[in-house]
């Protein structure tokens, strides 16, 4: 085994893997709202919602996650001040890295999670619903008591892409300066003057993440596969 | 709005779109050619080829493509006495080098991941009938596995070159002038923020949309020969 | 039909042939011979081996014990480093299929060629053929099985008779000195076993040495020189085809030649229906 001699700034790296965490959580937990959101828009009956939740994966897609996280970070501030100065009023607006980080990655990722949900959704034979409607069920109630909880084992698969995605791409904020593990590594690195060292072992931690996550994942879809298979 | 930033902008950020787009194709093609041998290997029986092709996917696949950017780039400095001494240090200097490096190395791990399910999924009866006139080796993966598998793979692939062209956005943070860096550049001089991002996004966009039309139409032209589905592809999340 | 069979050399000679998967022992010790221009039907249940037989003879699958003899040349074997049963030299394992025709029931084309691609493509880069004689040959093989004019269409675009007739002029292409033809017809629709039985028929008036795995009873009267029956691993019981169809010795077989219908239900029980049902 080859030993990284971190010089002391372990700690440091550690600190910044729980906050890379961190940062995954929050954002993955918007992801979904806004993958939930937006695989609704997809499956609506009302034209602006279709168009709307369209548009959203179609500009994500398209569009490289550094570009909407300098957007977020550095944009919005500014547009608000512009606004606000156009207005007459003299405003400074200052976005916490941390939130911002969250924002933006949750929101890049919640155009993957919507594609997610909404082939999740369509899994869910036709049958169930229809069997619903036959019990009286409203849209509403249906949705809550039948699809939902039978799209979620559908969804389970890919939400676990979008999360060892997303994961890896909370390194990009470190360019927002928030000192998550990417940051940390960075800071260690010039510090000490051992780049490698640092960025090599920042990559263990994410890969020890990706690992970690794919075992869970294959925990998850074997359990969720109970009862989904046969017939 | 006043927009005259952008439309001054605008030759630069085509310019750094030139480069985008280079260093694009120059990763997609070198990426393809090393994702070949590294998908055989994975799918070998021999533990001294599927072996380092896994740990290789695995490193690539599961780290992010900034850290190993960096890696290469900074990191490449803490040999800079090794490297010398095999006489390319030169090249880990560049910026350019050490990104379309990274890219490559990157972008091969995910298309060999895309090539494995891709053969795997080439029909065991075609196989065998090739077989059974006496090809094997790879002249069997010549003629038939690698062109049935390309087919297969093309939508996948498609996925994986957009994700490629976006993920091209980070060489700006090791100090290239692609389109991202260009607009970087721009917003440190003239305080202007969101209106360069998002002209320089809209640009992404319309290079993404074209690149997906064509490649769309090439995959219509090249599935002439097929009336099933191809595997994969659909909704997956590669990306970095 | 064998009185020659003295001093020349078997087209196909297998002796003794074993091949058990897992605990399930499907060949347990067949032997046959094929002389030039026999054509030998192998008949047997569903499950019975026969096609297990066929890719034993070409090595698709590897028997575990037994000889396979390609006019007169041992195919040898040997074991790989884990103590499998291996070829020993896969040079010669390449070399004797290009002198074994397979006709598979699936056909088995390469859907990314066309139909004359299809044909050419072994001769040209396993035989090495010159491109101009393998396009000559294509031609006249492809008009002798009718599809001359379905050259350019790819595999996908044909019917099933099509694609098997194509099937069949890809396996002629190499000039093989015998022809494997595993259930040629039965993933057919029965309109279209017509075509290309009748193919096969014009092969067998040619004067090819042929093995056929069929359950056309008919068709293996008319055509097929001898007629094995396999039977719970082993050859049950073989002889000159009318005379062994028309009097089947054991009950077995009489049982299967008789149960027309339940000859043909055995396509599609046991060991078929297992691919159909997996997820
Ligand atoms: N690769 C394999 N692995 C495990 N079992 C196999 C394999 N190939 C064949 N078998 C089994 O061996 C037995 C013989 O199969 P085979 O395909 O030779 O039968 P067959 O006589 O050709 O039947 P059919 O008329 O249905 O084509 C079957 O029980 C089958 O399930
Ligand atoms: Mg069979």
């Amino acid at each position: 085994m080859v030993t990284l001699d971190l010089h002391g700034y372990g700690w440091m790296l550690w600190r910044g893997l729980g906050l890379t965490i961190l940062v995954g959580l929050g954002a993955m937990a918007l992801a979904v709202t806004f993958g939930l959101l937006g695989a609704w828009g997809k499956l609506s009956r009302y034209r602006a919602a279709r168009g709307l939740a369209g548009t959203y994966t179609t500009v994500i897609r398209g569009v490289p996650e550094l570009i909407l996280i300098l957007l977020v970070y550095y944009g919005v501030p500014t547009l608000i001040q512009d606004l606000a100065a156009r207005a007459g009023h003299d405003l400074r607006v200052d976005l916490n890295p941390f939130v911002a980080g969250i924002a933006t990655i949750g929101l890049i990722y919640g155009a993957f999670a919507t594609e997610v949900f909404r082939g999740a959704f369509q899994a869910v034979p036709r049958d169930q619903v229809e069997a619903a409607r036959a019990f009286g069920m409203g849209r509403a109630l249906m949705l809550r008591r039948i699809l939902l909880p039978q799209m979620w084992r559908f969804a389970l698969p890919g939400l676990g892409n979008v999360w060892m995605v997303l994961i890896k791409a909370t390194a990009l904020i470190s360019v927002i300066q928030l000192e998550e593990l990417m940051r940390s590594a960075d800071i260690a690195a010039r510090a000490t003057r051992l780049p490698f060292t640092f960025f090599f072992a920042a990559s263990l931690f994410y890969l020890g993440i990706t690992i970690v996550s794919m075992v869970i994942q294959g925990r998850i879809e074997s359990w969720s596969y109970r009862g989904a298979q046969r017939g | 709005m006043d927009l005259a930033i952008v439309w001054e902008s605008l030759p630069r950020l085509l310019e750094g779109a030139v480069l985008t787009l280079e260093i694009t194709f120059v990763s997609l093609l070198a990426g393809l050619c090393l994702a070949v041998p590294v998908a055989i290997a994975r799918l070998s029986h021999r533990r001294i080829l599927w072996m380092p092709a896994y740990g290789y996917m695995l490193y690539f696949r599961g780290t992010p493509l900034l850290v190993q950017l960096f890696l290469v780039y900074y990191g490449s400095g803490q040999f800079q006495p090794l490297l010398d001494q095999a006489g390319v240090w030169f090249l880990f200097r560049e910026a350019y080098f050490c990104a379309v490096l990274t890219l490559t190395l990157n972008t091969a791990a995910y298309t060999a991941e895309i090539l494995r399910g891709a053969i795997i999924a080439v029909p065991r009866g075609e196989i065998e009938a090739a077989r059974s006139v006496g090809m094997s080796g790879l002249l069997l993966y010549r003629r038939i596995i690698l062109p049935k598998a390309f087919r297969l793979a093309l939508p996948a692939y498609t996925n994986e070159a957009v994700f490629l062209l976006q993920a091209t956005s980070l060489v700006s943070i090791i100090t290239l002038l692609d389109l991202t860096g260009v607009a970087r550049i721009i917003v440190a001089r003239s305080f202007e923020p969101y209106k360069l991002y998002i002209a320089a996004g809209l640009i992404y966009l319309v290079i993404t949309y074209t690149f997906v039309l064509v490649s769309r139409r090439l995959e219509l032209r090249l599935s002439g020969h097929r009336r099933e589905q191809p595997v994969g592809g659909v909704g997956s999340a590669s990306g970095r | 039909m064998t009185p020659d069979a003295g001093p020349r050399e078997a087209a196909l000679r297998v002796t003794n042939l074993h091949k058990a998967f897992g605990s399930l022992d499907v060949l347990r010790g067949v032997s046959l011979a094929a002389h030039e221009h026999d054509v030998i039907a192998v008949m047997g249940a569903s499950g019975s081996g026969k096609s297990t037989l066929l890719r034993c003879i070409n090595l698709l699958d590897i028997p575990d014990a037994g000889e396979v003899h390609v006019g007169g040349e041992l195919i040898h074997m040997g074991f790989d480093r884990r103590g499998q049963r291996t070829p020993a030299d896969p040079r010669q394992v390449d070399r004797i299929r290009t002198r074994l025709g397979m006709v598979f029931q699936r056909f088995n084309l390469w859907s990314h060629m066309t139909v004359l691609q299809n044909i050419v493509e072994a001769p040209i880069r396993v035989l090495g053929v010159p491109r101009r004689r393998a396009m000559e040959q294509a031609d006249h093989l492809l008009r002798k099985v009718g599809l001359y004019d379905k050259r350019d269409d790819f595999p996908a675009y044909l019917s099933g008779g099509q694609e098997q007739r194509a099937a069949i002029a890809r396996a002629l292409a190499m000039e093989p000195e015998v022809l494997l033809l595993d259930e040629p017809t039965s993933a057919l629709d029965p309109e279209l076993v017509g075509e290309v039985l009748k193919v096969i028929d014009d092969l067998a008036a040619e004067g090819r040495t042929m093995l056929i795995v069929t359950h056309e009873i008919g068709f293996a009267r008319a055509v097929s020189s001898r007629t094995i029956f396999l039977h719970q691993g082993m050859v049950s019981e073989q002889g000159p085809s009318r005379q062994v169809l028309d009097e089947p010795r054991s009950e077995r077989f009489r049982q299967f030649l008789s149960g027309g219908d339940w000859g043909r239900s055995a396509l599609t029980t046991p060991s078929q229906s297992g691919e159909n049902e997996s997820p």
